[in-house]
């Protein structure tokens, strides 16, 4: 008695769907018991359904994000950066050369801006020297009358213990708004914090 | 990240100079060339003679074979259009810098997927690093611009169709790193077991253990879930 082929395990569908997909025979076996068993094409059915969506959403999916356009783009860009590698930048070396050969440029630049930094001096200073030669000669009763009037003390508004007692509380106040923080965000935290200042006061 | 397939075979070089994968070395050369490993000889020995112009020019052709499905495997990989537009570029720029270490042992196919997703599990890696310090959404601006241009007019099925997509992304996200590298080159790659082999250095039968795994768990996942 011939028994009834013993139905394929699911490996063997799987072969059998992507040989099928690839354009292969699947076994004859598998596809005579397709045929035969309903169950097993029920099994089979379930399996291909669920692959062929599973690939058509991909598929949908990377295609509508990659259209006719962003592919163009993308063969430009592929394009523009094989130009950069036949290309390459040209790489400058750092630092500069090392040794004797790097000192050339500087020997032969430098007397250049020596000898212009000295003839540059040497007006500055004749300059300086006929200037003061000339203040010199100028009468010094005058210079030094007005020199005393600017040393001279300012002549305060009075001498009363009153006036004393608002120029200290003027400068005071000037103290304490040099202390007070000029960021604006910190004024708050240093509304809230104890001063040295006020600590003694107390 | 346990998906990294440069831990799966040590004699897996995935570099672009590697030697031949695995999975090609004990085949005899393939006797028919496509189009494309047929062009990339072409390139390569245009290369060679230093007229680069020339070789840039058909390189052009040969991205515009590649990037389509270049540009799905890497979107499903990286679920971020700037990031597999970038990993796509990148693998096209490394194909030509390195072209002259091509092989013609195996298809262009094969070496330039190796490439690709060798990127895309650098990027992956990066991606995971970012993702401990920066919270965004799940779809980028740019996307989303793109998503309105979906055929369905019904704004409802539209919307089913856009839940069911996170849900099978999510799905394919939950799968092991080298189950969902070996899903997706067969899925969406539309590579062979043994191209996959060839591609990623594990033998085929590992490749096909992978590939039975992962769909049982999304058919799992996405059974339970309806």
């Amino acid at each position: 008695m011939i028994g009834r082929p013993a139905h394929p395990s699911d490996e063997r569908l799987l072969e059998s769907y992507y040989a099928e997909r690839s354009g292969d025979a699947i076994d004859p076996r598998i596809g005579e018991h397709l045929t035969d068993c309903a169950a097993c094409n029920g099994r089979y059915s379930e399996l291909t359904r669920t692959l062929d969506e599973v690939r058509a959403e991909g598929i949908a999916e990377a295609d509508a994000v990659f259209d006719a356009d962003r592919l163009r783009a993308q063969r430009l860009a592929v394009a523009r950066r094989l130009e950069h590698v036949s290309h390459p930048a040209r790489v400058i070396s750092f630092p500069a050369r090392t040794g004797s050969a790097g000192r050339t440029p500087t020997t032969r630049i430098a007397p250049r801006w020596i000898a212009a930094a000295v003839a540059a001096g040497i007006v500055v200073g004749v300059a300086l020297g006929a200037s003061y030669q000339w203040e010199s000669r100028t009468p010094r009763s005058e210079f030094q009358s007005s020199a005393n009037s600017r040393l001279a003390p300012v002549a305060t508004r009075g001498t009363g213990q009153a006036d004393v007692a608002a120029d200290d509380a003027f400068l005071s106040e000037l103290d304490a708004a040099l202390e007070r923080p000029r960021t604006r965000a910190l004024v708050a935290y240093d509304a809230l914090t104890p001063h040295v200042r006020t600590v003694r006061e107390q | 990240m346990s998906g990294d397939l440069r831990t799966a075979s040590a004699e897996a070089d995935l570099t672009p100079s590697g030697s031949a994968p695995a999975g090609l070395r004990r085949d005899k050369p393939a006797v028919v060339v496509s189009d494309d490993t047929r062009l990339a000889i072409e390139i390569r020995t245009l290369v060679e003679r230093g007229e680069d112009d020339e070789a840039r020019e058909r390189f052009g052709e040969l991205v515009a074979i590649h990037q389509r499905r270049a540009s799905r495997i890497a979107y499903q990989y990286l679920r971020d259009a700037s990031e597999a537009d970038e990993a796509v570029q990148d693998a096209f720029v490394k194909v030509f810098t390195h072209i002259g270490s091509y092989r013609e042992a195996w298809p262009f196919e094969v070496w330039f997927t190796r490439i690709l997703i060798n990127g895309c599990l650098d990027r992956r890696k990066a991606l995971a690093r970012r993702d401990r310090w920066v919270v965004h959404t799940d779809i980028s601006s740019s996307d989303e611009a793109k998503l309105p241009t979906s055929p369905i007019a019904d704004p409802e099925r539209r919307l089913l169709s856009r839940e069911r997509r996170e849900e099978i992304a999510g799905a394919i996200d939950r799968l092991d790193g080298r189950q969902r590298t070996v899903f997706m080159l067969c899925h969406y790659g539309d590579c062979t077991p043994r191209e996959v082999s060839a591609m990623t250095g594990m033998n085929e039968s590992t490749v096909r253990v992978h590939l039975f795994r992962a769909a049982r768990k999304l058919r799992g996942l996405l059974g339970a879930k309806r």
